[in-house]
């Protein structure tokens, strides 16, 4: 340790920078146990980890499905996703494609679907300015199904999911069934592989924990909701970011049942954004989204304290996640080159303990979700996500900040993330920077 | 594989207890699901208890011989509770010093009530406390472990009542908290809910362990492999790696705090902790455990001799459970245990290894889990094996007189000498030269605070409250010899001191200490306490008066 008695002086009081970091490393470190403690959620007891899982279809079907599908110059990979959906065993259900009335590319491939198979049905989003919340709203009232599904237009969804999903609608009595969402693509580049470990923990473990505490930001498809129940609930908020998220904040704060369940076959297998930049955007929009949904309070009605704390630590997660990217190095660095006691040293690499924890049940993640998925991961992927780890937090910190710098100018427009896979060259970034 | 439900929101779900999958498992789990729960267990556990601490507390002042050890440690946490660093000597790094921290709790309340009793003998009360965890954690530990209550019960009972257990678990050392850390990883590593934080729990328990005395590190493997059994196939992954992360980032805190002192590695003028850990690599050895004159014979001997039925029933029923591995589920679940005694044979085994006497320490819960373990495999065999549904009555009477008698023989052998040596522990003074020595010290010199007087660590503190300056004024022995902060008080070697307490542990190793054997040699006795070679002399050095020099 470099003693500078001479630094004292700039540095203030021993005693009250020893304070300092002592408060400061303590509470990183409560944050980052408790976020790990949840992350972990799944994998607690066997018990838990085979409760994750979808129930075995009984044959029974009972429930009738409406998947929305609302698509927006998307036609390279429209027809498939609505293919791969009238695949299902299922044999209760209608598919509604919205497009735009300014998309005719994506119109067109969605009518010709319509006119092959009577399950599929097109409705046309007339609204000036576009989003997905006011395109799903727009479909709302044209669900004949017992229950709404939504998809993503690029969605690879399993044959069977839909069977699972009336299963476990008719057993729990559920209002809102989620199914998981998976990024395969982690050998794309190192932030994929970041980005598909994020959804593995997310929808495999945490998610779970927030439908067990009765609190759950629901996802952005692959979500399930009892009709009536959505339009009793005025459907999604059309203002809202993360109106995906928004909605289960609203259902579960008013009581309503919330079901997750993950199994690696039945997932919906999705890719990370093509770029980085527009992992940043989709990342600003989310956690922009977040802000908005905190701000809207809605979570307020919840009946338990520790729901209510759990809700507002949720909803903040990407800003503490900003600030403690940046205030861990900085605290080390901190107890490492001013003189501060041993002791106090000591506690500051508290934090670190977690961060290195987290790192290797990541890395143990990573390798379960190999297995899970039958990809062959390599030593170098370990790597990559270990090295990257610093990085990714950079990316996630920029996030959170150019988040609250939108919303404090009031720029709330969809900053919408292109998908650029191997069958979807010809999709260019279209929306990445609507002007507002 | 998918036969569960799913997660669900509202309050009032009940929590998430699937049966899950057995498949992978230890296969064999009759242990009660909450046995603080269950009447019979506590009753059994609390009655054995109240024995345990009824023996080994009674007396525990006077009995056995303060050894220099416990001095030691003592003093250390005394040093701690003043806030005089990890020592009042320079720490050397030749124990982690977290062993003496948690001395330092213990005794907190009971020093700062009294200060006089933070002496060793006073203070050997607060090891009832790690005895009682420890036993009852073997108890627990044994129940986990898928042994029936009563040969639970007897291993809680061979754990705190062999004489060998009482006369060691009495004593300050750290050997006794680091078991009581290690028994606590077993059991967390056993939990039958498999849960990842008692994994995690586990690892972190091994590593405050290992820091407690670092010799628990040979123990980890064994306690990897109980981890391993009692994991589930579909979270192994997660537990196994979770409790290992956890042991090595607790146990880096020891390196790390040296890099932060700046004494990781050896260098001008300060101590290490790299000259630590070879200075305790490269002891001598004490020769080997079969040769009949070697230090190591010795010390086997002195545990032999306070009791045989622990150590060498222990390892016959080691013994036992690797032979039926293939058939007794009951060696399967004791697996931990057996290869714990078994990696702590070997070690003691060595030639060329170093034996101390509290050596065995560690390995007593073990030596009892083992031998509980092969009484039931045994009573398996007697009352279970080859027994069909109709057998004969006079058959099944025959098979329960046989155990009536097996136990009987058993208890006709254990019993009346264990009593002995329990009574020996609950009445004899071993310590009553100690405190004379003590006295006198207290009473026949004029000026405590001006005398100075070598020691060993048992009477260190004694004197400290006597009003002899600590460190300095009043000396461990070895110090004026091997602390260089010490002996450069000490110009004129010998001449410079005023007394020295010629205790048996001081003329042992005064033949390698100069300055010691020096000051013996230059002084008479002027009280002797006890007689032969245990007794303690009060050794006045010829030139008191005239001793110049020195910082006084």
């Amino acid at each position: 340790m470099l003693s500078r008695q001479g630094a004292l002086g700039i540095w203030g009081d021993l005693l009250l920078t020893s304070v300092f970091i002592a408060a400061v490393s303590l509470a990183l470190f409560w944050m980052a146990a408790f976020t790990l403690w949840w992350q972990m959620h799944a994998w607690r007891t066997p018990e838990v980890l085979a409760s994750t899982r979808f129930s075995r279809p009984d044959g029974d079907e009972h429930v009738s499905f409406s998947l929305l599908l609302p698509a927006r110059h998307e036609q390279a990979v429209l027809d498939h996703t609505i293919q791969r959906l009238l695949e299902s065993t299922h044999t209760d259900f209608e598919i509604i494609v919205i497009v735009g009335h300014d998309d005719p590319e994506t119109t067109a491939v969605a009518e010709a679907a319509a006119e092959r198979d009577p399950r599929v049905r097109v409705v046309v989003d007339t609204h000036e300015k576009k989003n997905k919340p006011k395109a799903m709203n727009t479909a709302l009232p044209h669900c004949r199904g017992d229950v709404v599904g939504v998809f993503d237009a690029e969605d690879q969804v399993h044959p069977e999911l839909l069977a699972h999903v009336d299963h476990a609608f008719r057993t729990t009595h559920a209002d809102v069934v989620q199914g998981g969402v998976q990024l395969i693509n982690f050998h794309s580049s190192w932030y994929s592989l970041r980005n598909c470990l994020e959804y593995f923990f997310w929808f495999r473990s945490r998610l779970h924990l927030h439908a067990q505490k009765g609190f759950i930001p629901l996802g952005g498809n692959t979500v399930f909701v009892r009709t009536d129940v959505l339009r009793e609930a005025d459907g999604w908020d059309p203002d809202c970011l993360a109106e995906d998220c928004d909605l289960g904040v609203r259902l579960s704060s008013v009581g309503k049942k919330v079901v997750v369940a993950y199994d690696s076959d039945m997932v919906t297998r999705e890719e990370t954004p093509g770029s980085l930049m527009s992992l940043l955007k989709q990342r600003t929009r989310w956690n922009q989204g977040f802000l908005q949904v905190y701000r809207k309070k809605d979570w307020r009605q919840l009946p338990g304290f520790g729901q209510r704390l759990l809700a507002r630590y949720t909803l903040m997660t990407p800003f503490l996640q900003a600030f403690s990217g940046v205030v861990i190095p900085l605290n080390a660095a901190v107890a490492l080159f001013l003189d501060v006691p041993v002791g106090i040293a000591f506690l500051t690499f508290l934090p670190l303990v977690t961060a290195a924890v987290t790192f290797v049940f990541e890395i143990v993640g990573l390798h379960d979700f190999g297995k899970q998925y039958g990809l062959r991961v390599r030593l170098v992927h370990y790597l990559k996500l270990v090295v990257g780890g610093p990085f990714y937090q950079v990316l996630l910190a920029g996030a959170a900040i150019r988040a609250v710098w939108r919303e404090q100018r009031g720029r709330n427009d969809w900053e919408l993330t292109s998908h650029v896979g191997a069958h979807l060259n010809d999709t260019a970034a279209i929306r990445e920077d609507v002007p507002a | 594989m998918t036969s569960t439900l799913p997660a669900v929101t509202t309050e009032k779900v009940p929590a998430q207890r699937q049966p899950a999958p057995t498949t992978g498992s230890t296969g064999r789990t009759v242990t009660p699901r909450r046995l603080r729960s269950s009447r019979p267990d506590l009753l059994l556990c609390g009655a054995l208890l109240v024995a345990i601490l009824a023996v080994q507390g009674w007396n525990i002042a006077d009995y056995p011989t303060l050894s220099d050890d416990e001095g030691t440690y003592l003093a250390q946490a005394w040093a701690v509770q003043q806030g005089r660093g990890l020592a009042h000597y320079t720490y050397w790094y030749d124990h982690p010093p977290l062993g003496w921290i948690q001395i330092a709790v213990l005794t907190w309340i009971p020093s700062w009530l009294s200060p006089g009793s933070m002496t060793v003998g006073s203070m050997r009360v607060v090891m009832l406390i790690v005895s009682a965890a420890s036993a009852v954690l073997v108890y627990v530990l044994a129940r986990r472990l898928s042994l029936p209550r009563w040969a639970a019960g007897l291993a809680m009972a061979l754990f705190g009542l062999s004489p060998l257990s009482v006369v060691l678990q009495r004593e300050i050392f750290l050997d006794n908290l680091a078991v009581m850390w290690t028994l606590l990883a077993f059991t967390l590593a056993a939990s039958p809910s498999r849960h990842l934080w008692h994994h995690f729990g586990a690892g972190l328990a091994a590593a405050t362990a290992v820091l407690t005395k670092e010799t628990m590190l040979v123990v980890l493997p064994a306690l990897f492999v109980t981890m391993w059994r009692h994991s589930h196939r579909d979270t192994r992954k997660f537990a196994m790696t979770g409790a290992v992360t956890a042991c090595a980032l607790i146990g880096f805190s020891y390196p790390l705090f040296a890099l932060l002192k700046g004494e990781l590695l050896p260098g001008g003028g300060h101590v290490s902790l790299w000259e630590g850990i070879t200075y305790q690599m490269t002891r001598p050895g004490s020769g080997s455990i079969l040769d009949q004159g070697s230090g190591s014979y010795g010390v086997l001997h002195s545990w032999l001799y306070y009791d045989r039925v622990l150590p060498l029933g222990g390892l016959a029923g080691a013994l036992l459970l690797v032979a039926t591995w293939r058939w007794s589920v009951t060696a399967r679940a004791l697996a931990g245990p057996a290869l714990t005694v078994a990696i702590l044979t070997g070690l003691a085994l060595r030639p060329s290894g170093y034996l101390p006497a509290m050596y065995v320490i560690q390995a007593l819960p073990f030596l009892a889990l083992v031998l509980a373990g092969g009484t039931a495999s045994v009573a398996q065999v007697v009352l279970r094996r080859w027994r069909a549904d109709g057998e004969k009555r006079y058959l099944t009477g025959g098979r329960y007189a046989l155990a009536a008698v097996l136990a009987l023989a058993a208890g006709a052998y254990v019993l009346p000498r264990w009593y002995d040596g329990d009574r020996t522990a609950v009445t004899a003074d071993a310590n009553a030269p100690y405190r004379s020595a003590s006295k006198w010290l207290s009473t026949e010199v004029a000026d405590p605070k001006d005398t100075r007087v070598l020691v060993d660590d048992a009477l260190w503190l004694d004197l400290v409250h006597d009003g002899y300056r600590p460190g300095l004024g009043v000396i461990w022995f070895y110090k004026a010899d091997l602390d260089p902060a010490v002996t450069k008080t000490l110009p004129h070697g010998w001449k410079d001191l005023d007394y020295v307490v010629a205790s048996p542990t001081v003329r042992r190793d005064a033949v390698d200490l100069p300055n010691v054997k020096a000051a013996i040699e230059h002084s008479k006795p002027v009280a002797t306490f006890g007689t032969g070679p245990d007794r303690i002399e009060i050794r006045r050095i010829k030139t008191t008066g005239t001793a110049v020099g020195g910082v006084r």
